[in-house]
């Protein structure tokens, strides 16, 4: 057997209270393609972080070339050979192509002026290995997605590097841009360089890997061989779970609808896929909870955005309200018309950090406290401390500042502002993210609580096992494409995954 | 609800109200004992007045930069406004009335639609703010930034035009201009005015949407709350106030000179805005807030007035900055974010003799007409300077060594 290239062993990473990696260990060989394969959240892009320096501090071993590393910086990384290509670019794009290649490193004379020549001749020339012909002078913000990551590439050839991390590289390319990365990677491969490749895409893993190591949970599942094994057994081994107990839910087939969503599309100008989402339609009824699967960038916020009025192009396509056609250009109007929308990023779209716990859950029903648009402090306590003993929200009093609760009760207290507006919608954009168990579960009576009263909830996660746990119907979303719907009984983790990971 | 007495206290102590009102008071009290004339022991009476007309004529505008401020925004064009609303109303009054303005006798009817008027050119100017920046999406920075240059540049073209080519207009009525800028009704129409503000932004559905678009402009448009008519309303409330302040301005001075009226005034009032405690971040201010700041400041200048004597108006603009400094690192560091050293780096090492060079320096410029007054005082006095800040920077950095590792210690690094 051939001596391992890295060699990683026993590492785990804790963040706060999350354990994001615990005890990894396996092996890349020289000269391979190691797909690292596993859901959002499985800890994936935190192991990369550890390989390529980004994150120095750690449990456990890392062995590269047979030699114990600790790296204090990507430098250190850069050192022994390695280099990552991150899923988002980290390119100035106001510098030309060489100058990007060359960053930190630039040639230059005794005095410290810049040999530019010599660069644009370098770089010029590291292109052509990579049979691009793009100019080394162009400024990089001229030049699309691909060819960006071209000079990523390129600048990971400039310093040497034996090992290449890429990170899901194909998220945001073009069909003709992603076989011409196959391309450069059949070439890197002639020149023997070592890649790990994170993906989720069965279709490339399967092109391309030798070997393809899953991830669950922060922790190593399997490594197999390709030619081994199927996608079939790669979705199981993502998401094998126990599935959690559930409570029995009512039959809401029957229910009246009250949303009704026809080809629906989101244009997105600008990127080389012309469509953020595509011909989506599909129906909710009073009462159900319609759970929204998809990995990440399938579109299930944007969709809930265009649902809520919220997305900056208006899209395509018809929504009926309770049978009449409505078109919402901000959420203002999707408000009074009975939508309420919980966002995805807590911190950044849904709470005010400056306001205490009364003034952020009032928020939206202000206009029904007051008279004459004077805040009546009365009601408004008395409606805001009613939220706060209906959701169990832990906080000392209404008017403790909003940054002194726990994550899951500011999370409750978000969705108590939704509930003030009486909405007969609830959208939920991944409410259960960053929150502890024990607010997971309150969160779940408490949706079917709201559904058992009448309310309709579209909920995305991005944790399968809650949304089977929760959801009366499950949609699945790939790239902007409704590709399945599974009743409750349908659903599975496996089937899911097939249907998320579908191009 | 609990109540618990000592917490209650505690945050009364430390809201920024309470602690302007004790530096206030420190100021008075030095200034009575350092002023060398002791006007505020034998002249009381018209040193609050002057002390009250100028705090009443920043706060003006100052509180239209607080609500601005407050809302996330920023509003660079009401030096300009000021000097433009000047123009528009004795443009006003001139054109209107021609006969009596030559006679120097306005009739209330034309003073009162010249008002209306100049307040309506306030208006004007706030929407056109607002659409820069909601409909053409410029930065508030930016938009501000062109409209204060354009519209000062506008003001010198329209009073050209009025006038035939002269570059100001002179206050024609003796009789209204006393009546205008008296100090009294001015400042009964700054409390109602403030105290309208003050309602607004603290108990209006209103007040409460815009600290909520200054805290989190996405979560407040995701709650449903109209930003862009928040914006226009803010932007409106500020060029409003301005327009205010040119009409007074005009009384005061006597002439309408744009080309020079309140020239770099929309820097102060920002000034007063942030020591008053709003942040420029937007979401945080309060209106009482603002108006002691705008006191706070002003009686700092009035002091240095009085302590150093005559010419000391050259140095408004150095009162101004170090209050500024000191006021907002003082109200952070006392709401207890993380507490950097001060001279942690060698950029703050070599900051010290700037410092001490600047104090020397400062020290002859205020003091060197004085009898007592020799080279020795003010080599001494930087000197004192300078050896106290190395000694802060010394004690710095011995304490630096532990509380920098407990504090790394205690709150690792946030990662998501």
């Amino acid at each position: 057997m051939t001596q391992p290239l890295i060699s990683i062993r026993s590492i785990g990473k804790q963040f706060n209270a999350v354990r994001a990696l615990d005890h990894v260990s396996f092996d890349v060989l020289p000269g391979e393609l190691h797909a690292v394969m596993g859901e959002n959240g499985a800890g994936k892009s935190t192991l990369m972080k550890i390989l390529s320096g980004v994150i120095e501090d750690y449990e456990g071993e890392l062995w590269v070339a047979g030699e114990l590393q600790r790296f204090t910086g990507t430098k250190d990384a850069e050192a022994v050979g390695i280099s990552i290509i991150h899923q988002e670019l980290n390119l100035v794009e106001q510098l030309s192509v060489a100058a990007n290649i060359f960053l930190g490193r630039e040639t230059h004379n005794a005095v410290g002026v810049l040999n530019g020549r010599e660069m644009d001749r370098r770089a010029a020339e590291l292109l052509r290995q990579l049979e691009s012909n793009i100019s080394p002078a162009a400024p990089v913000s001229s030049l699309r997605v691909g060819d960006q990551q071209l000079i990523e590439i390129a600048k990971a050839l400039s310093l040497g590097s034996s090992i290449l991390i890429m990170d899901e590289p194909t998220s945001a390319l073009t069909e003709s841009e992603v076989a011409r990365l196959y391309n450069v990677i059949h070439n890197l491969r002639q020149r023997g360089v070592t890649i790990l490749y994170i993906s989720h895409k069965m279709d490339e893993v399967f092109l391309l890997a030798d070997r393809i190591t899953v991830l669950r949970d922060g922790q190593f599942v399997k490594t197999v061989e390709r030619t081994s094994t199927s996608p079939r057994e790669i979705a199981h081994l993502m998401v094998g779970r126990e599935l959690e107990e559930s409570a029995e839910r009512p039959v809401v087939d029957q229910l009246p609808i009250v949303l009704e969503v026809r080809n629906l599309s989101l244009a997105w100008p600008g990127h080389s896929k012309a469509w953020r989402l595509r011909d989506v339609s599909f129906r909710l009824h009073r009462g159900e909870i319609l759970g929204l699967a998809g990995l990440m960038g399938a579109g299930r916020t944007e969709l809930l955005e265009c649902l809520y009025g919220a997305s900056t192009i208006q899209p395509h396509g018809k929504i009926w309200l309770d049978g009449v056609l409505r078109t919402f250009t901000h959420p203002a109007e999707a408000m009074r018309a009975g939508i309420s929308m919980v966002t995805e990023d807590r911190k950044r779209l849904g709470l005010f950090s400056h306001s205490n716990v009364r003034e952020n859950i009032s928020l939206c029903a202000l206009d029904s406290l007051s008279a004459a648009g004077v805040v009546s402090s009365r009601l408004e306590r008395a409606a805001t401390e009613a939220q706060v003993q209906r959701l169990r929200i832990k906080t000392d009093t209404v008017a403790a500042s909003i940054n002194s609760l726990s994550g899951g009760n500011q999370q409750k207290c978000i969705i108590a502002r939704c509930l003030l507006t009486q909405p007969k919608i609830l959208l939920l954009d991944d409410p259960t993210r960053g929150i502890d168990v024990g607010a997971k579960a309150e969160l779940y009576r408490l949706m079917e609580q709201l559904a058992a009263d009448g309310m309709a909830i579209l909920v995305t996660s991005s944790e399968l096992p809650e949304l089977l746990t929760v959801s009366d119907r499950i949609l699945v979303l790939s790239e902007g494409v409704l590709t399945a719907e599974f009743s409750r009984a349908e659903a599975s983790e496996e089937k899911i995954m097939e249907a998320a990971t579908n191009q | 609800m609990t109540t618990d007495p000592i917490s209650l206290l505690k945050r009364v102590l430390s809201s920024v109200e309470v602690k302007l009102i004790l530096a206030w008071l420190i100021v008075v009290i030095a200034t009575i004992f350092l002023d060398p004339g002791s006007t505020y022991l034998k002249n009381p009476g018209s040193t609050a007045e002057l002390v009250i007309r100028n705090t009443v004529f920043l706060g003006f505008f100052a509180l239209g930069s607080a609500v601005i401020i407050i809302s996330g925004g920023i509003d660079l064009s009401s030096g300009a406004v000021i000097a433009m609303s000047a123009t528009v109303f004795s443009s006003l009054l001139m054109l209107i009335d021609p006969e009596g303005f030559r006679a120097g006798e306005i009739q209330t009817w034309v003073v009162v639609v010249s008002v209306i008027g100049t307040l309506l050119s306030g208006v004007m100017v706030g929407t056109l703010n607002a659409w820069l920046i909601t409909g053409v999406g410029l930065p508030p920075f930016i938009a501000t930034l062109a409209t204060m240059v354009g519209l000062r540049s506008f003001a010198r073209g329209l009073i050209q035009a009025v006038t035939g080519n002269r570059s100001q207009i002179d206050f024609p009525d003796l009789g209204l201009r006393d009546s205008l800028k008296d100090v009294t009704s001015v400042a009964i129409v700054f409390l109602i005015f403030a105290g309208i503000l003050w309602f607004v932004m603290s108990r209006t559905v209103v007040g409460r949407h815009l600290h909520a678009m200054g805290g989190n402009e996405q979560a407040a448009k995701l709650s449903g709350i109209r930003t862009d008519r928040l914006k226009w309303l803010a932007y409106v409330i500020g060029a409003v106030s301005a327009s205010m302040v040119g009409i007074v301005y005009f009384a005061d001075q006597g002439s309408a000179k744009p080309d020079i009226l309140a020239r770099g005034y929309e820097l102060n009032a920002i000034a007063a805005s942030v020591i008053g405690g709003c942040a420029l971040t937007g979401g945080v201010g309060t209106i009482p807030g603002t108006v002691l700041g705008c006191l706070f400041l002003r009686t700092v200048i009035d002091a240095v007035n009085k302590i150093v004597g005559t010419g000391a108006d050259v140095y408004e603009g150095m009162i101004v900055g170090i209050v500024v400094v000191l006021a907002v690192t003082f109200s952070q560091r006392g709401s207890g974010r993380i507490s950097k050293p001060f001279f942690g780096s060698l950029i703050g090492w070599a900051c010290i003799p700037v410092l001490g060079l600047m104090a020397g320096l400062s020290f002859v410029l205020f003091f060197r007409e004085k009898e007592w007054f020799t080279a020795t005082h003010a080599v001494l006095f930087g000197m004192l300077v300078l050896a106290c800040l190395t000694g802060r920077a010394w004690i710095e950095s011995r304490r630096g060594v532990k509380s920098g590792l407990f504090v790394t210690r205690r709150e690792p690094p946030r990662k998501s």
